[in-house]
């Protein structure tokens, strides 16, 4: 933990923005080719801000939010959660980082068949080293916070799109994360369950969680409290 | 943690089920091969320490090369240091059995050395060969096990009868399937004059045995020696060969089946790849993914060493069992052999699952997430 409080950059951080990025570059190369999907973000979000991320295919938006989730290395530039440089920290601490720092909510909700709902989001407890007990409590209340207090046994293939999407939400609370990352959340559910889903991610904003949306959908991005475009790789507006 | 790796190996019960069964497979020829092995050492090892201080005294053309007499055992214990000297006939007991490990032999015996020839076994019941006896024998407890007699009954020999006078006890040595009867009767039913198989010499007591050995090659003319340490290296060296034989093949069987574990693992991490990308990604550390993985793959191990460890004792039970009844014990499960298999089997488990763990914990979270 020493190298995460060196990473900090407190100088420049203010309390309440929970996420900065600086100068954030990222190149991929496609055989010899560089394709530059980041070419210098600059964003600041608030403490249980609901900001949306749009922009137009291959803009950037993805590879934005996996760096945010430190889930790839960016090429250049910073980033920053609750006040640590997470792109200065070591391979090895980036598991606890990210468990403690981000929770996420995929597009094709990402369940892991085998486990029933409730199974889904207390194995992300396990990874924390949370006692047995304890993780089934809270694995309960945040599947019952999401109206899911009746399907905990069930299995991914036995629930519904919307309810699939639901158990992934719970699943990334469950380590009541700084930053909830979603990915299209509502690209794979009908316009109901979009609203359903849309709903619970305003109502956890409200009540202090920080929630980053990415979509293509003007609907959603419409009820978040900030839209930030990206376009080739670069923030092109800020909208809202 | 075990639960989520138990869960996994029952998640594909037919490709688990096949890769146990391979690495059963391999474990099972451990057990029996090694088990013959282990058989053959015990065997030679008691039969050694209970003959180990005296020294063997044969023909120059070798133990069945013929021309050693009993007469040859005066001369032997005449020379400085011998206590005592005596010849023994030896043949198979039954018709046309060899003379091979496992098989049931007739020794003739002069009867008043036959305690002083047996020591230190125990009787089980009746008595030893006595100064006068004839058609009369003390068998072996695997002879008496196996045509189910013991003192009083008559057993058959080169077509004459012989009251067995004295049982043994059960040794696990040569002496177990041995038949002793008078020397002179022995040589008179086998047709063979004066002749003897070799000649056991005692040392007195403080007397080297290796050097009284050379002093009877040297004093008494037409005769070689063993000495019980020349005999003991020349033992253990066939048997250390032996052994590496059979181990080889066994190992070479199991090696099979860790191949097949590997090959299982490997599949299952590309198949669940995009699992691993979940893990990942909701906090799961390199550490994790290895546990889980090579905990999947030592777990097929120690199911596949059980699988092996209990088919092989049924094998072998089923075969010593069938084996008996020719006075014969072939294999012998030691606990020494049982846990050299199942440690084998655990680590070769999870030697075999290493390969595809660090493959599951290098993957990129982003890839692994992509991946379909």
């Amino acid at each position: 933990m020493n190298d995460m409080k060196d990473a900090r950059d407190i100088s420049d951080m203010n309390e309440d923005i929970i996420l900065k990025t600086r100068d954030l570059k990222k190149t991929y190369m496609q055989g010899k080719i560089p394709v530059h999907a980041l070419r210098g973000v600059d964003i600041d979000i608030k403490r249980s801000e609901l900001v949306s991320i749009v922009g137009p295919s291959g803009s950037g938006k993805s590879t934005m939010l996996s760096i945010i989730g430190m889930l790839e290395k960016p090429t250049q530039g910073k980033v920053f959660i609750d006040n640590i440089e997470v792109t200065k920290a070591k391979n090895k601490d980036i598991p606890k980082l990210r468990r403690e720092k981000i929770g996420f909510v995929f597009q094709h909700f990402n369940l892991l068949s085998a486990l029933s709902a409730l199974g889904n989001v207390e194995i992300a407890m396990r990874f924390a080293r949370v006692p047995k007990q304890e993780r089934i409590t809270r694995a309960k209340e945040v599947l019952t916070e999401m109206g899911l207090g009746d399907r905990l046994k069930h299995k991914p293939s036995e629930l519904s799109g919307g309810e699939q999407q639901r158990v992934s939400i719970a699943r990334a609370l469950a380590n009541k994360p700084a930053i909830i990352l979603a990915d299209e959340p509502t690209g794979e559910v009908d316009t109901k369950t979009r609203e359903l889903i849309t709903n619970i991610l305003q109502r956890l904003s409200g009540n202090g969680q920080t929630v980053i949306i990415v979509t293509h959908d003007p609907w959603v991005a419409e009820r978040t409290n900030r839209i930030i475009k990206l376009v080739d790789g670069k923030l092109d507006d800020l909208l809202k | 943690m075990f639960d989520i790796i138990l869960r996994n190996l029952t998640q594909r019960k037919i490709r688990t089920g096949l890769t146990v069964s391979g690495i059963g497979l391999g474990i099972f020829a451990v057990i029996v091969m090694g088990g013959m092995s282990e058989n053959f050492n015990q065997t030679f090892e008691k039969s050694f320490s209970l003959t180990a201080e005296k020294i063997r005294v044969f023909s120059s053309v070798g133990v069945f090369g013929g021309g050693l007499t009993n007469s040859k055992a005066a001369e032997v214990r005449k020379v400085p240091g011998v206590e005592d000297a005596y010849g023994m006939l030896m043949a198979p007991l039954e018709e046309g059995g060899g003379m091979s490990f496992g098989g049931n032999q007739v020794t003739g015996i002069r009867p008043e050395k036959s305690q002083v020839a047996l020591t230190p076994i125990q009787l089980k019941d009746g008595r030893f060969l006595l100064r006068g006896d004839r058609y009369v024998t003390v068998i072996g407890s695997s002879i008496a096990t196996q045509y189910n007699i013991g003192v009083g009954d008559r057993l058959e020999i080169e077509d004459k009868n012989f009251i067995v006078v004295g049982v043994l006890e059960y040794t696990g040595s040569f002496f177990d399937a041995n038949a002793a009867i008078p020397l002179d009767i022995a040589q008179d039913i086998y047709d063979m004059d004066d002749m003897v198989s070799l000649i056991f010499a005692l040392p007195q007591e403080g007397v080297d045995g290796d050097l009284l050995a050379k002093r009877i090659k040297l004093s008494v003319d037409g005769v070689d020696t063993l000495s019980p340490s020349e005999l003991k290296k020349e033992a253990e060296q066939n048997l250390r060969i032996f052994s590496v034989i059979t181990v080889s093949a066994a190992v070479l069987a199991a090696l099979i089946g860790g191949l097949s574990v590997m090959n299982t693992m490997l599949m299952s991490v590309m198949e669940r790849t995009k699992e691993f990308g979940i893990l990942k990604a909701i906090g799961a550390q390199q550490r994790d993914i290895l546990l889980m993985t090579v905990g999947e793959a030592s777990i097929m191990g120690l199911m596949g060493g059980l699988l092996g460890l209990v088919s092989g004792w049924a094998v072998i039970y089923g075969m010593n069992l069938w084996l008996a009844d020719q006075g014969i014990v072939l294999f012998l499960i030691t606990p020494r052999l049982v846990a050299v298999a199942m440690l084998f089997a655990i680590l070769l488990g999870t030697a075999s699952g290493i390969y595809p763990a660090i493959r599951a914990t290098r993957m990129s979270p982003m890839e692994a997430l992509r991946y379909e």
